[in-house]
């Protein structure tokens, strides 16, 4: 318990920053909605729902896409649907990086920090299984389960590539996913040690490199090209501050999922000016959905 | 093989690119990246036995278009075949590698001989009785 109070000190920082601060705090002590992503490569919404139905299993659809549900139950791994491939277990702000990207049937999407596969798979589900979908992970280790989700999933599309984000080889895509690695204080819900292993030094350190995946990603996009850099961190270290450094080489438009509650991205965190384009990203706080928490930027390459 | 064996019509499979590695064909949606992959698309199936073996995966992506040597699990057929047992089973199908199905949803395939279901799915898909693994999932 001792651990948790250090964690929770971790966030105070976010106190003027975070709507409902108390609120928020709250809501960490609770767990998550169990969400699940119907895989359409293998099944439909409908054929879902009618065995759920029917297997008596209750559930919710979400308000803001229509491939996600809320299911009342607690081990969706031990599903039949599961073994089939026809759900992915995702958490639901988990989702709206893809919705963002919003990929379409025969293009080419790059997915640059890809493991262990729940975006990649879902990009691959709104391309139809068409085009080229690139799932690129650099550890050995953390490829096994993303190729193992890849083809639980029906994924024909995706090829799987093993590089440092920051040296991806020269390629030209109409998309690409930065779902960067970070401090991951939005996991809170899911596992409240997150909070423990925070320091501001982390972030600062995890900034370089959320930076140079960034700026290799967009080297690799098509101008015009959409890039989305996502993570499920609050620290504005990791999330404006590295947006508001490539902005001399894309433009943010807006983030806005209808039926999402969200927060606009800071122009400004304790003395640094991020600048007024920075209110295009969109922050995602637990307690607003009844969620883990999230950060999504939209960039067009310029 | 998916047209001969399971009858599966054969637009289900046109425009994919097939390629061999080692002992398995991968299917993948089009012209492979040029990039240097660790893998490329889907694995269909194993030339490891023979007859050729389809793999678990391709069958729950086309199955249910199967037209033949298709088989249709009870409830309780099904506990047993998600468990990873063989059982006795009278159905209308060749020996050989077959399609199986539960309400109509492809649960994976099956090696039908002597009137006898033997299941083959991979032992990290089986679900028994006891409690079935974490899932591959992943909530970031």
């Amino acid at each position: 318990m001792a651990a948790q109070v250090v964690g929770m000190q971790h966030l105070e920082r976010y106190r003027d920053m975070i709507p409902d601060f108390d609120e928020f705090l709250q809501i960490l002590a609770t767990p998550l909605p169990l969400t699940v992503r119907v895989n359409l490569l293998k099944t439909t919404a409908n054929r879902l729902k009618e065995h759920l139905d029917r297997a008596g299993i209750g559930y919710s659809e979400l308000r803001w896409y229509p491939y996600g549900l809320r299911l009342e139950m607690d081990r969706p791994g031990r599903m039949l649907e599961h073994l089939m491939g026809h759900i992915y277990p995702q958490e639901e702000m988990s989702m709206v990086p893809v919705a963002v990207l919003s990929p379409r049937p025969g293009e080419s999407v790059l997915d640059i920090c890809a493991a262990p596969g729940s975006k990649t798979t879902q990009i691959s589900m709104h391309m139809e299984n068409r085009g080229l979908a690139v799932a690129n992970e650099p550890s050995a280790a953390r490829i096994v389960p993303l190729r193992a989700n890849c083809e639980r999933m029906g994924a024909l599309n995706v090829a799987v590539t093993k590089f440092d984000g920051r040296h991806f080889p020269r390629y030209q895509f109409d998309r690409v996913l930065v779902d960067a690695p970070c401090s991951s204080q939005g996991m809170a819900r899911k596992d409240l040690k997150v909070l423990d292993r925070y320091s501001v030094k982390r972030s600062l350190d995890l900034h370089r490199l959320q930076v140079e995946i960034l700026h290799r990603a967009i080297s690799l996009v098509r101008p015009g090209g959409v890039v989305v850099y996502s993570t499920c961190t609050y620290a504005p270290e990791e999330n404006e501050a590295v947006v508001a450094r490539v902005l001399d080489r894309a433009r943010l438009e807006d983030v806005a999922l209808s039926g999402l509650s969200g927060s606009p991205g800071l122009e400004e965190w304790e003395g640094t000016d991020y600048g007024g384009e920075l209110k295009r990203c969109a922050r995602y706080y637990p307690h607003q959905n009844n969620t883990g928490g999230f950060f999504v930027a939209k960039l067009i390459k310029t | 093989m998916w047209a001969d064996r399971f009858g599966l019509p054969p637009e289900v499979l046109s425009g994919l690119a097939f390629l061999r590695r080692g002992r398995m064909i991968w299917a993948f949606s089009g012209q492979p990246p040029d990039l240097p992959c660790e893998t490329v698309g889907l694995r269909i199936m194993s030339l490891r036995e023979s007859p050729w073996k389809p793999t678990t995966n391709a069958l729950q992506l086309w199955g249910r278009q199967a037209t033949r040597n298709a088989i249709h699990l009870e409830e309780e057929e099904t506990r047993r075949y998600v468990a990873g047992e063989t059982q006795e089973l009278k159905a209308e199908v060749e020996d050989g590698y077959v399609v199986v199905l539960y309400q109509g949803e492809v649960l994976g395939c099956g090696l039908y001989a002597r009137g006898r279901l033997i299941s083959q799915l991979p032992k990290e898909r089986r679900m028994d009785e006891g409690g079935q693994e974490e899932c591959g999932c992943d909530m970031g």
